[in-house]
C-alpha cells in the first residue's frame, strides 16, 4: 500500500519535468561530451555571420569586406543617406500593413478551423500547405504579371502603388503562418468556456470577443510579430513587385550586393538585429505569461 | 451558439485573399507557360498554345542548371539533417530542461535575422581578402588566398547555414515528444544507445523528420538569394534562371515554364524519395511488428520492438 503510494507520487513528480533525467554519476560518458561539443560548435556556426556583420558595422573602410579601422562612421553615414532611410521606412510600413492583414485573416481562419471543424478544414489546410511550400521565386514571378494585369490592364489604380504591392506580397505566407499558430493554440483548449458563455446568455459576438479571442490572444500576438518579422525579411517577392521609389530595405541591400557592399549596410542590419531581438523577446514574454513552457513556444512557432 | 456554417464563414476572407493573390497568379503563370514571347518588346502571348517553352526550358543550356540545383538541394538537405539531427537530439535529451529555452531562442535568432544580411555575413567571412582567409594563411593551412567564394561549395555552405534552423526546430519538437519512457524501456530490454536511437527514437519522430526535410528542401530548391550572393552572377540555380527570364530577358513565357518545371521537379523528387524510403524500410516494418494491446494505440504501428528482436 505505502509502496504503491510512493511509486505513484514519484511517477507524478517525474511527469511534469519530462526531460528530468535520473541523476547521473559525476563522470560524463564520451558521447555526452561529443554531443555538447557538437551542439556548441553548431551554435557558433549559426551565429558566426551575425557576429561578423555586427563587428563589421564598426568598419571605417570604404568597402564592407576589407577591414580598415574601428569607428562609428557607418552609423553616421546612415543619417546622410536618405535612400537608406527611405528603404528602411518602406520596409517597416509595408511590414506593419502585411502583418495587420495576415493577423486579421489568419486569426479568423484559425478560429474557424479550430472551432468549426468539417470537411472544409482539410481543403483549407491543403491551400495553406500549398502556400507555404511554393518556392518564393514562383510566388514572385506570379505576382508581378498579376499586379500588372490588375493595375494596368484592368485599371485598378491601387495595384500600381508600391506600398500596396509589397504589403500584399508579404502577407501571403504570413497569413498561412498566423492561421497555423492560432489554430494550434485553440485546438489545445476545449470549447467549454464558449459553451458556458452561451449558456449565460452572452450574445455570440460577445462570446467571440470576450472568450474565443481572449483565449487565442497570445497566439494572435505571437502571430503578428512573426508576420511582421517575416515581412521585413521578404526579399524575393519584394524584388519583383516593387515599384521604383518604394524600394524596401532588403531589395536595396540586394542591389548593393551587385554594385558593392558598404559598411552602412552592416550598420543598419545591426540596428535591425537589435529590433528583431526585442520583438522576439516580446513574443517569448507574451507566450510565457500565458503559461507556455519553452518547448511549447518552440512548438507554437513551428506551427506544430 | 452559432451554426457551424456561420462559424466556418470566418475563414472566408482568408480564402478569398489567398485565391485572389496566390491561386489566381500561379494559375496565370501556368497559363503563360504554354505561350511564347512575341518579338523583342512583348513579354508573353498566348494566341498559339504549345509545349515548346517546356522543351526550351529542358534544353541542354538550361538542363545543367536544373541538375545543379537538384544536386545542391539534395546535398544541402542531407547536410542539414546530418548537422541538425545531433543538435536537436542534444537539445531534447542531453541539455538540462531549464537551459532549453535559451537554446531554442539561440536557434531562432539567426532564423529571424534578415536572410540576405546573414548571407552577406558569409560573403565577408569567405572573401579571399577577408579575415578567415588571412587566418588560414597565417597558420599555414593555405598557401594562397581562400578561394571558396563564388563556387558551389560556398553556395552549399550558405544554404546549409540558412536552412539549418528549419531542420533543428521540427526535429527538436519531435524528439521531445518521444519522451524518456519508451527510450528507457528500450534500454531496460537490452538495446544499446544506437539501437535505441535507430529503432525507437527515430521511427517515433518520423513526422518531425519529414517536416524538417520538406521545410529545408523546398525553399532551398527555389533559392535565389544565397546563390546570387555566394555563387556569383553566373546563375547556377534555377531560381536565378527564372528571375533573369522575368527581369532581364523579358521572356515571361519561358520564365513561367521554368517555374512550373521547378515545382514539378520538387514534387517529383519528394515523391521518389518517399517511395525509396518506403521500400527500404519495408522489411523492417514487416519483420518487427509487435502488437501490444493498449500500447498500440499510443505509439505508431511500426514501432520496432526490441523485445521481439532479442528473442
Amino acid at each position: 500500500m505505502t509502496q504503491t503510494q510512493t511509486e505513484t507520487i514519484l511517477r507524478a513528480r517525474e511527469e511534469p519535468g519530462r526531460g528530468a533525467k535520473p541523476p547521473r554519476g559525476p563522470r560524463k560518458s564520451w558521447s555526452d561530451i561529443a554531443f555538447n561539443v557538437w551542439g556548441v560548435l553548431v551554435m557558433l556556426f549559426l551565429f558566426a555571420p551575425i557576429i561578423v556583420i555586427v563587428i563589421y558595422s564598426f568598419n571605417t573602410g570604404r568597402l564592407l569586406v576589407s577591414w580598415d579601422g574601428f569607428g562609428f562612421d557607418a552609423f553616421l553615414t546612415i543619417l546622410e543617406k536618405p535612400a537608406i532611410q527611405n528603404a528602411v521606412r518602406v520596409s517597416l510600413i509595408t511590414a506593419v500593413f502585411a502583418a495587420i492583414i495576415a493577423t486579421a485573416l489568419g486569426t479568423l481562419a484559425g478560429i474557424a478551423m479550430a472551432r468549426h471543424p468539417g470537411k472544409w478544414v482539410w481543403w483549407f489546410l491543403s491551400l495553406l500547405l500549398l502556400v507555404s511550400v511554393t518556392p518564393e521565386i514562383v510566388d514572385a514571378v506570379a505576382l508581378l504579371p498579376w499586379f500588372v494585369l490588375l493595375g494596368q490592364d484592368l485599371g485598378i489604380g491601387m495595384f500600381n502603388d508600391g506600398y500596396v504591392r509589397l504589403s500584399v506580397g508579404s502577407s501571403l505566407f504570413a497569413t498561412a503562418v498566423v492561421s497555423y499558430i492560432v489554430r494550434a493554440r485553440l485546438v489545445g483548449q476545449d470549447a467549454n468556456l464558449e459553451e458556458a458563455s452561451a449558456d449565460l446568455y452572452a450574445k455570440p459576438i460577445t462570446t467571440f470577443r470576450r472568450i474565443t479571442l481572449a483565449l487565442a490572444m497570445p497566439a494572435v500576438l505571437a502571430g503578428f510579430l512573426l508576420a511582421f518579422t517575416l515581412s521585413l525579411d521578404n526579399t524575393i517577392v519584394a524584388a519583383f513587385v516593387q515599384v521604383s521609389g518604394t524600394t524596401p530595405w532588403p531589395v536595396y541591400v540586394l542591389s548593393a550586393v551587385r554594385s558593392g557592399l558598404r559598411p552602412e549596410i552592416a550598420a543598419v542590419s545591426t540596428i535591425m538585429l537589435l529590433l528583431t531581438l526585442l520583438a522576439l523577446a516580446l513574443v517569448a514574454f507574451v507566450l510565457r505569461r500565458a503559461g507556455d513552457s519553452a518547448t511549447q513556444i518552440a512548438r507554437t512557432m513551428t506551427g506544430g | 451558439m452559432r451554426s457551424r456554417s456561420a462559424g466556418a464563414a470566418l475563414a472566408i476572407p482568408a480564402w478569398a485573399w489567398l485565391l485572389v493573390f496566390f491561386v489566381a497568379p500561379v494559375a496565370m503563370v501556368i497559363w503563360f507557360s504554354f505561350g511564347y514571347k512575341p518579338g523583342v518588346f512583348g513579354t508573353h502571348s498566348n494566341d498559339i498554345l504549345s509545349l515548346d517553352r517546356y522543351a526550351e526550358a529542358l534544353s541542354p543550356t538550361f538542363f545543367a542548371t536544373f541538375q545543379n540545383t537538384l544536386w545542391v538541394g539534395l546535398i544541402g538537405t542531407a547536410l542539414c539533417f546530418l548537422i541538425g539531427a545531433p543538435v536537436a537530439y542534444w537539445m531534447a535529451f542531453k541539455v538540462a530542461p531549464h537551459r532549453r529555452g535559451i537554446l531554442i531562442a539561440l536557434v531562432l535568432v539567426p532564423f529571424w535575422t534578415n536572410f540576405l544580411v546573414r548571407t552577406i555575413g558569409w560573403q565577408v567571412i569567405l572573401a579571399p581578402e577577408g579575415w578567415m582567409s588571412g587566418l588560414l594563411q597565417g597558420i599555414g593551412i593555405l598557401d594562397g588566398p581562400l578561394e571558396i567564394l563564388y563556387t558551389r561549395t560556398a553556395v552549399i555552405i550558405g544554404v546549409v547555414y540558412n536552412y539549418l534552423p528549419l531542420m533543428v526546430l521540427p526535429l527538436f519538437v519531435a524528439f521531445d515528444r518521444v519522451g524518456p519512457a519508451l527510450r528507457e524501456a528500450s534500454k531496460d530490454l537490452g538495446a544499446g544507445k544506437l539501437a535505441t536511437f535507430f529503432r525507437v527514437t527515430l521511427p517515433l519522430s518520423r513526422p518531425g523528420v519529414i517536416a524538417g526535410v520538406l521545410l529545408v528542401f523546398i525553399p532551398l530548391m527555389g533559392d535565389y538569394i544565397t546563390a546570387t550572393v555566394l555563387g556569383g552572377a553566373r546563375g547556377n540555380m534555377v531560381g536565378q534562371l527564372v528571375a533573369s527570364q522575368f527581369q532581364t530577358a523579358q521572356n515571361w513565357a519561358l520564365g513561367s515554364a521554368m517555374a512550373v518545371v521547378l515545382m514539378l521537379v520538387i514534387m517529383l523528387t519528394i515523391a521518389v524519395a518517399a517511395a525509396v524510403i518506403w521500400v527500404v524500410t519495408l522489411p523492417f516494418r514487416s519483420s518487427n511488428r509487435l502488437v501490444l494491446g493498449p500500447e498500440e494505440t499510443k505509439t505508431d504501428a511500426d514501432t520496432p520492438a526490441p523485445a521481439e528482436v532479442m528473442s
